[in-house]
């Protein structure tokens, strides 16, 4: 059985108030064939906002892999790629 | 409704970098901030516009706008940002008109309703041609073209293309306003028409290419809170709850490391709104007038003056919990400065009618604020049990009727929620100022939803409405929409 796909979204205001508020929804909003195998929890700000060299907010991880100016379309294909050829077997 | 889209975003990152400036007192830097947004040897963010001066160009129109400006208002085109700064700290008085169009980015949208596809055959009949009623169409390398500036959007030519070839394209903002404020002037730019203007923001939203701007008072927030000895006070709408991961008195405690010497829920003005419409309910109804309508919604408060003037006298004349607030906030501060902050862009236009409020601030805008000062909701303590207001009630359609009945003793109600002043709602309203139906008691507001649905806010009206009902302790139940009856 394979692991959970874990999904750590940022809950810094900067964060939120620049796009990340959509991820808000995202337990609703994960097609039926991933919703038990995510897991979904926040973050404080791991301070990637600070420095340009990770790229714009709103940042989101799943699993090790970090999302830029992630959104909701994005953050599914990521998982849905760790589902299908994940580095946690 | 907020969306977070890329026009949302850059609106938002532009008031971040204006606070972070003024912040750090170099206001003097302020025509960079097109440069570093749009900086030489990238492509924009968005693509394939044009060039980097037009990029340009339209970041320095969208600050204009969020330093107070109207975008036309533009004499000296060499005007430095700087100069528009200077001139907003300055002067307090903004003319008519809370939305403006920022016709750089304006210009990118499609020029008339009607286009010609590659689908033309640019057939020897040229039925198109003939049908014309403007001498608009030409035919240009084999195909047809319209000419904007001529076209009137009858939609003739479409019709008697035999290929099917010309399209009918909506123009977003025009079709997104309920009022016919917003057409396409002799430029081909669209102008807003402020004699009927509501100003609920529907444009603003709509506007693929973020070209409507609400004009900012921010500038001068931030100026009154660095003056010495200046008291200012913050006021949060009751739509508060939705905005943010965090609990009222989190967001409170914010607001104050902000620079606000204290801090009001509207909430509590509220508490008045609702106990004197039940009163002025109760005797209105009494005394045989049909119904009567609320009146907290700044954008249907304006509806009613604009367009639908029969309506005018049935809108409750009771103060909306906003200017109530203010009222509390002056016993305690007389002298201070008050900053009414919302979801909304109708609520500036409200304020400027009424002393007692200097200045509006949306949502979006304190947030960006919370970022230029390195402020995070997320690393403050869950505080103390907090006050629930249930008058927060007045942030979703619905809640505001609610609130009245609360405290309202009168002949029975046959009460109506119009939920979102869209065209077919307005019609509605239109039928009910001629005194056909049996509401006797009418809630409206602008927005779909309501305020936790306004065009300023952070996050998605879904969004909105589910933080405030985990985070507000009152609950957003699903507006009771009555159909129209007809007698
Ligand atoms: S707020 Fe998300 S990385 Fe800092």
């Amino acid at each position: 059985m394979k692991q959970m796909v874990e999904v750590s979204i940022c809950y810094g205001t900067l964060c939120f108030v620049m796009g990340g508020s959509a991820f808000e929804t995202m337990g609703e909003k994960l097609p039926d064939d991933l919703k038990n195998k995510v897991s979904i929890q926040g973050m404080n700000c791991p301070g990637y906002c600070n420095s340009q060299e990770y790229g714009r907010p709103p940042f989101v991880k799943v699993n090790n892999r970090l999302i830029a100016e992630a959104n909701l379309n994005k953050v599914i294909e990521s998982i849905r790629k760790e589902v299908e050829h994940g580095t946690n077997q | 409704m907020a969306q977070t889209n890329n026009a949302t975003l850059i609106r938002r990152e532009i008031i971040t970098r204006l606070c972070k400036l003024y912040i750090e007192n170099r206001l003097e830097d302020i025509d960079r901030i097109a440069l570093e947004m749009a900086p030489r040897n990238t492509t924009p963010v968005s693509g394939n516009r044009c060039c980097i001066h037009k990029s340009r160009a339209i970041i320095k129109y969208r600050v204009m706008a969020l330093l107070g400006f109207n975008v036309s208002d533009e004499t000296d085109e060499l005007e430095s940002l700087y100069s528009y700064a200077l001139r907003a700290l300055s002067h307090k008085e903004p003319e008519k008109g809370v939305l403006t169009v920022v016709d750089e980015a304006c210009t990118s949208c499609v020029k008339s309703n009607y286009v010609v596809s590659n689908l033309c055959r640019g057939c020897l009949a040229s039925h198109c041609m003939v049908t014309c009623p403007r001498n608009a169409i030409t035919m240009e390398h084999g195909q047809a073209r319209i000419d904007p500036l001529k076209c009137v959007g009858c939609g003739l030519c479409k019709d008697a293309c035999p290929y099917h070839a010309i399209i009918y394209m909506p123009i977003p903002c025009e079709e997104s306003c309920p009022v016919k404020a917003i057409y396409r002037n002799a430029e081909g730019v669209e102008e807003i028409d402020y004699d009927k203007c509501i100003h609920c923001g529907r444009c603003m939203v709509a506007c693929p290419f973020g070209a409507v701007m609400y004009r900012s008072q921010i500038i001068n927030v931030l100026h009154d809170i660095s003056r010495p000895n200046r008291q200012v006070v913050a006021m949060l709408a009751p739509a508060i709850s939705g905005q943010f991961k965090a609990t009222y008195p989190q967001i409170a405690t914010a607001v104050k490391k902000l620079g606000f010497t204290d801090v009001f829920e509207v909430a509590a003005g509220a508490v008045a709104t609702a106990r004197d419409e039940a009163h002025e309910l109760k005797e209105v109804l009494e005394q045989g007038q049909q119904f009567m309508t609320t009146s907290c919604c700044p954008a249907f408060v304006e509806l009613t003056e604009k367009q639908l003037t029969g309506l005018k006298p049935y809108v409750s004349h009771t103060p909306s919990p906003m200017r109530y607030t203010a009222d509390i906030v002056r016993q305690q501060y007389p002298d201070a400065s008050v900053v009414f902050i919302g979801p909304c862009v109708a609520k500036q236009a409200e304020a400027r009618r009424y002393p007692g409020i200097d200045y509006v601030m949306t949502f979006e805008e304190l947030g960006a604020l919370m970022i230029a000062m390195n402020i995070d909701l997320q690393t403050f303590e869950a505080t103390e049990q907090e006050e629930v207001i249930a008058e927060r009630k007045f942030a979703f359609s619905n809640g505001v009727l609610n609130s009245v009945t609360d405290y309202y003793d009168g002949p029975s109600l046959n009460p109506l929620v119009i939920s979102g002043l869209h065209k077919k709602n307005i019609a509605s309203l239109r039928r009910i100022t001629t005194g056909k139906h049996d509401w006797n008691m009418i809630e409206v507001m602008a927005c779909e939803g309501g305020c936790l649905a306004g065009p300023a806010g952070i996050s998605s009206p879904e969004v909105a409405r589910k933080l405030f009902n985990a985070q507000s302790g009152v609950q957003a139940e699903h507006p009771l929409i009555n159909e129209m009856k007809q007698k």
